[in-house]
C-alpha cells in the first residue's frame, strides 16, 4: 500500500488575515465553498491531532510552514503557529487551507494552518486554547530557541499532551539538556527531543550489532568507545548518544577529562575499565562514527556523508561483516511525524540526557548509568 | 500483533521503536530464476536490508537449474530490484546487499546439487557469520515441494548448523484438495515439524487484512454488535479485471475457487468471524481461526449454494477482451471456473443464522477485495411516511485493495423541512490518514519468517479444515452437479450468483 497521496492543493492561495475570533467561521467558509465549487462531496475533515507550536521569529514561522507542507498528509491536524512579537500588539490571526489529493486526484485530506502574532504571551495563549479542536491530543513544539521559561510556552503546557524540543538547536547544550531533563521530570508530558529522534538509526544500527548471541557476550568484554561528532565541539546528540551507551549499559563514569573538542573519560563496568571518547571533528551532521572495540570484535557505524547512507561493520577475525543501510529522513516533519506514530514512555531518553549531562560534568546529574541497569 | 521471539537480554534494544530484527540467517530460494523471485521476493528482501530489518550476516542463496554464476544471479537480481521494488535501488546499498547473494545450480531432485548447498551455507557461515539458521523458500511449482524437502532432509540441511534453526516457507497452493493437501502435509512432516513450516498466504501479509484484527478488537464499539444480533450478513468479495495473464495453464489446473477462495477469502472470513484473543503471541490467532474453520457448516446443497461461472469475450474499460476459452494455453472446451460464489454458514453462538457470502472472479469490471458487512435494518421504519423508506441498512466496508481504507454508511436527514433520509458514506481512506510507505506483504512475511513468527502463516489445521469443506464442492462441480455458467468480461458475474444472494432477500454489494 504506497502512500497514494500525491499532490497538495492549497484551497487559500495565500494566508487570508481574519480576526481571532472569526477563524472558525472563516474556515467553515472556506469549506463551505470550496465544496460548492464542484470538490469531491467525500472529502473528510479527518483530524488526529492539534498541532501548536511557538516560535520565537521568522525562522521559526518558516520551519512551522514547512512541517505543516507534509505533516498532515501523515497526521491530519489542525496546526497553530503562535509567534511572540513585541511589535505586533493585540493578537493578529491569518488563516490557510490546504488538501493532499490522491494520485486520482481525487481529494482525501486538508487541513488548517493558523497563524497566531501578538505582544503579550497571555493573550495569545488565550487565542491558542480557544482554538484546539476538542477531543484530540495536542502536540507542542517549540521551535529553535524558545525554550520552557517562555511564558507563553508555560501557559501552553498544560494542554499539551506531547513536548517537542530540540536539545540541538542553537545554544548551550549543557542548558538544553538540563531542560529536557526538567520537563521529563517536572512536566507531565511526554518529552521528545529532536536531537534523540535523529539518533534512531544510529541507535538502532548499534544495538543491531548486538543482536546475536556472539556479539551480546562481548558487551561484557567491552575495551573502549570512540564517538566522533560533527561541529566544533561535541553536538547534543553525540552526548545523547554516549549517554545512552552509558546507561544502557549500566556503566559507571569516573576519570572525567574534558578537552577543548571533546570529552575522554574512563566507565567503569564492576572493576573493568571502559575507555570513553567524544571527539568533535568539525565535520558536518551531529555524528560522524561511532566505534565499539571489545576483546573479540570491533563494531563500526558510520555515516556517508556524500549519500547519507549508513555503513555498519563487524569485524570479527574470522568473518567481518559489512552493510550499508538507508538513513531514516531527519526533516522536522519526518522526526515529528515519526515520532506521533510511536509510543514511547521516555524512561531511556531520560537515562540518556542525564548520564549525558554527568558526562559534562553536571553536578545535578548522577553520574552513574541506568536508573534501570541492564541484566 | 506479533509475539516477541527474541528471548535477546539486549540492553540497547529496550526503548528501541525500531522493528524486530531477526538473527543472522541465510535465505535459500528455491526456484530462484522464476517470477515471484524476481517479482516478490528479493525486492523485498532489499527493501528489509534497505531498512536496516536484516540482520548483520544476513544472506541469499539461489538455488534453480539454470547455469549461472554467482555474479550472473547478482546482475539479474538487480534488474529486478531496479524493475519491481517498491522503493528505487541505491547503488552503495544494492553493492552491500549484493555481497550476500549467491548461487548454486542444481535440480530440485539431484542429491549433488544438495550436497553443494550444504557446502556453500557452510561457507557462507563462516564468510557472514550467518550462524548456521536457515530460511528455505519454495518458490517452486507445488509439485517440487515434497522431493525438494526430501533432499534437504538427506543431506543434513533440515535442522539448522551449530544449533541454529532451519524453517520452511511455502507457496500456496498447499495441495489441490484435501487428499493431496495431506498427501503434502505428510512429505513435509517427514522432514520438518510442523513449527517449522511457514505455509505463506501474502494476503495475511496485507495491511488492511492485518488491519481487520486492529479494527475490531483494538476499538470499542464494534465487537459489541459484532454477531448475529446486529449484522444480518458478511460479504467477502475479491473482484479482478485481469484475465489469466499468460498464466492460462496454471489456471487450468487450479480454477477460481482453489486459486483464491480456500485461502484468500477463507483466511479474510476468518479474521472477519473469529473470538478475540486474549494476547498475540504464540498460537493465539491461529487457535482462533482454526476454531472458525471447524464451525463452517458442511454446504449440503451445492446446486444451490455455489456457483461457478467462466467469463465470456467482452469489454473491460472500454476495451474487447478474449473469453477465457481463447486465452493461450487454455483448452477451447475447458470447464474451469473463473468466478466462484459460495455461502456459508458458520454454526456458533456468535454467527448461527447470518449468511456469509463469498465471491471471487476475473475480468469483473473493477479491482477490489473488500469484506462488506450489513446490519440489520432499524426495528421501527420511523420515517417512512416522511419519505424513508429508502433507508438503507448500515453497511460497513472495509477496503483491502487497491483503495484501502473503511466506509460506513448510515441515514441522515435531507436538509429542508421535510424528514426526507438519504444513505450517507461516512468514509475512512487508510493512505490518506497514514500516507506512509507501507511495506510489501512480502516483506512483513518474510520478516516475520526470519523471526519465526508464524502468526500471519496458515497452520496445517486450517488448511485441512479449508479443503475438508471445498474438496466435495470441487468433486460436485467436476461432476457437473452445478452446471458451469458464463459470463461477459466486464460485467459483476452470471446471472446464478444474482439469484444465490437474492433468494436470500439480500443483494451483492456494489463495489
Amino acid at each position: 500500500m504506497a502512500p497514494d497521496v500525491t499532490a497538495i492543493e492549497r484551497i487559500t492561495d495565500a494566508p487570508i488575515t481574519v480576526e481571532p475570533g472569526g477563524i472558525e467561521n472563516a474556515f467553515a467558509e472556506i469549506w463551505r465553498s470550496t465544496a460548492g465549487a464542484g470538490a469531491d462531496e467525500s472529502t473528510t475533515h479527518l483530524r488526529v491531532l492539534n498541532f501548536v507550536a511557538v516560535a520565537g521569529d521568522e525562522d521559526g514561522a518558516r520551519r512551522f510552514a514547512e512541517v505543516m507542507d507534509t505533516l498532515p498528509g501523515r497526521q491530519p491536524c489542525r496546526g497553530i503557529l503562535a509567534v511572540a512579537n513585541p511589535a505586533a500588539g493585540a493578537v493578529q490571526a491569518s488563516i490557510s487551507a490546504h488538501c493532499w489529493r490522491s494520485a486520482t486526484g481525487v481529494r482525501h485530506s486538508c487541513s488548517e494552518e493558523i497563524t497566531l502574532r501578538g505582544a503579550q504571551e497571555r493573550p495569545l495563549a488565550s487565542a491558542v486554547l480557544a482554538l484546539l479542536v476538542p477531543e484530540l491530543p495536542v502536540a507542542l513544539w517549540l521551535i529553535g530557541g524558545v525554550t520552557l521559561e517562555n511564558g507563553l510556552v508555560r501557559e501552553l503546557l498544560a494542554a499539551a499532551d506531547r513536548l517537542f524540543i530540540d536539545t540541538a538547536a542553537p545554544g548551550d547544550v549543557r542548558r538544553a539538556l538540563r531542560g529536557a531533563r526538567r520537563a521529563c521530570a517536572e512536566e507531565g508530558v511526554a518529552v521528545v527531543d529532536l536531537a534523540w529522534a535523529r539518533m534512531a538509526t544510529w541507535r538502532s544500527l548499534v544495538a543491531q550489532c548486538f543482536d546475536g548471541d556472539d556479539a551480546l557476550r562481548t558487551l561484557s568484554r567491552l575495551q573502549a568507545i570512540e564517538i566522533t561528532s560533527g561541529g566544533a565541539a561535541p553536538s547534543s546528540e553525540a552526548l545523547l548518544f554516549a549517554g545512552w551507551l552509558v546507561s544502557r549499559l549500566g556503566l559507571t563514569i569516573a576519570d572525567l577529562a574534558p578537552r577543548p573538542d571533546g570529552i575522554d573519560a574512563t566507565l567503569y563496568d564492576a572493576s573493568r575499565g571502559v575507555r570513553l571518547s567524544v571527539t568533535a571533528s568539525g565535520e558536518a551532521g551531529p555524528l560522524c562514527e561511532v566505534r565499539i572495540l571489545t576483546q573479540a570484535a570491533t563494531f563500526l557505524v558510520q555515516q556517508h556523508n556524500a549519500s547519507g547512507h549508513m555503513h555498519v561493520r563487524a569485524e570479527w577475525p574470522d568473518a567481518p561483516v559489512h552493510r550499508t543501510v538507508a538513513q531514516r529522513p531527519e526533516d522536522d516533519a519526518s522526526l515529528i511525524g515519526q515520532a506521533l506514530d510511536e509510543s514511547d514512555d521516555g524512561s531511556v531518553f531520560e537515562d540518556a540526557a542525564r548520564a549525558a549531562l554527568a558526562l559534562l560534568g553536571d553536578a545535578d546529574a548522577s553520574a552513574t548509568g541506568s536508573s534501570a541497569a541492564p541484566a | 500483533m506479533t509475539s516477541e521471539t527474541t528471548a535477546s537480554p539486549n540492553p540497547l534494544r529496550s526503548g528501541l521503536s525500531m522493528p524486530r530484527t531477526p538473527q543472522a540467517c541465510a535465505v535459500v530460494v528455491f526456484g530462484a530464476t522464476g517470477d515471484l523471485t524476481a517479482r516478490k521476493l528479493v525486492p523485498a528482501l532489499y527493501n528489509l536490508a534497505r531498512g536496516r530489518l536484516t540482520p548483520g550476516g544476513f544472506s541469499i542463496v539461489g538455488f534453480a537449474r539454470r547455469e549461472m554464476t554467482d555474479d550472473q544471479f547478482r546482475a539479474k537480481m538487480k534488474d529486478a530490484v531496479t524493475q519491481y521494488s517498491r522503493e528505487p535501488i541505491q547503488e552503495d546499498i544494492w553493492d552491500s546487499f549484493a555481497r550476500g547473494l549467491h548461487y548454486v545450480v542444481g535440480s530440485f531432485d539431484d542429491t549433488a546439487a544438495y550436497t553443494r548447498l550444504a557446502e556453500r551455507l557452510a561457507k557462507q557461515d563462516a564468510a557472514h557469520g550467518a550462524g548456521g539458521n536457515r530460511l528455505y523458500y519454495l518458490a517452486t511449482p507445488p509439485h517440487a515441494y515434497a522431493p525438494i524437502s526430501q533432499r534437504l532432509g538427506e543431506a543434513g540441511l533440515s535442522r539448522g548448523a551449530n544449533g541454529g534453526w532451519a524453517r520452511l516457507v511455502v507457496e500456496k497452493p498447499f495441495g489441490r484438495d484435501l487428499d493431496s493437501a495431506r498427501t503434502l502435509d505428510r512429505d513435509l512432516r517427514q522432514v520438518f515439524r510442523e513449527r517449522q513450516v511457514f505455509r505463506i498466504d501474502h494476503y495475511l501479509g496485507k495491511e488492511t487484512v492485518q488491519n481487520i484484527l486492529v479494527f475490531r478488537f483494538a476499538n470499542g464499539i464494534f465487537e459489541p454488535i459484532w454477531n448475529r444480533r446486529y449484522i444480518d450478513n458478511v460479504q467477502v468479495s475479491v473482484a479482478e479485471t485481469v484475465g489469466v495473464e499468460g498464466r492460462g495453464s496454471y489456471y487450468e489446473e487450479a480454477g477460481a475457487l482453489r486459486d483464491m477462495v480456500q485461502n484468500h477469502l477463507m483466511q479474510v472470513l476468518a479474521l472477519v468471524a473469529m473470538e478475540p484473543v486474549a494476547s498475540f503471541r504464540g498460537d493465539a490467532v491461529r487457535d482462533e481461526k482454526a476454531k472458525v474453520f471447524h464451525a463452517i457448516n458442511a454446504i449440503d446443497d451445492i446446486a444451490a449454494d455455489t456457483v461457478r461461472a467462466q467469463y465470456a469475450a467482452g469489454a473491460i474499460v472500454g476495451e474487447q477482451v478474449a473469453g477465457y476459452r481463447q486465452e493461450p494455453g487454455v483448452p477451447p472446451n475447458s470447464m474451469t471456473e473463473t468466478y466462484a460464489a459460495l455461502k456459508l454458514e458458520i454454526e456458533n453462538w456468535r454467527w448461527a443464522g447470518v449468511p456469509f457470502y463469498l465471491r471471487v472472479g476475473k475480468r469483473l469490471p473493477k479491482r477490489a477485495t473488500e469484506v462488506a458487512i450489513t446490519f440489520n435494518r432499524a426495528p421501527l421504519a420511523l420515517f417512512r411516511e416522511m419519505g424513508g423508506d429508502n433507508v438503507a441498512p448500515n453497511l460497513l466496508v472495509l477496503r483491502i485493495q487497491p483503495d484501502e481504507g473503511i466506509s460506513l454508511r448510515f441515514g441522515a436527514k435531507v436538509p429542508g423541512t421535510r424528514s426526507d433520509v438519504r444513505p450517507v458514506n461516512m468514509d475512512f481512506r487508510y493512505g490518506t490518514s497514514f500516507s506512509i510507505d507501507a511495506p510489501e506483504a512480502y516483506e512483513r512475511l518474510l520478516l516475520d519468517a526470519m523471526l519465526g513468527d508464524s502468526t500471519l502463516f496458515t497452520r496445517w489445521d486450517s488448511v485441512e479444515a479449508a479443503w475438508n469443506l471445498l474438496t466435495p464442492v470441487l468433486d460436485a462441480w467436476g461432476s457437473g452437479e452445478s452446471p458451469l455458467q458464463f459470463y461477459e468480461a466486464g460485467s459483476w458475474g452470471p446471472g446464478g450468483a444474482d439469484h444465490l444472494i437474492q433468494r436470500d432477500g439480500r443483494e451483492w454489494h456494489r463495489m
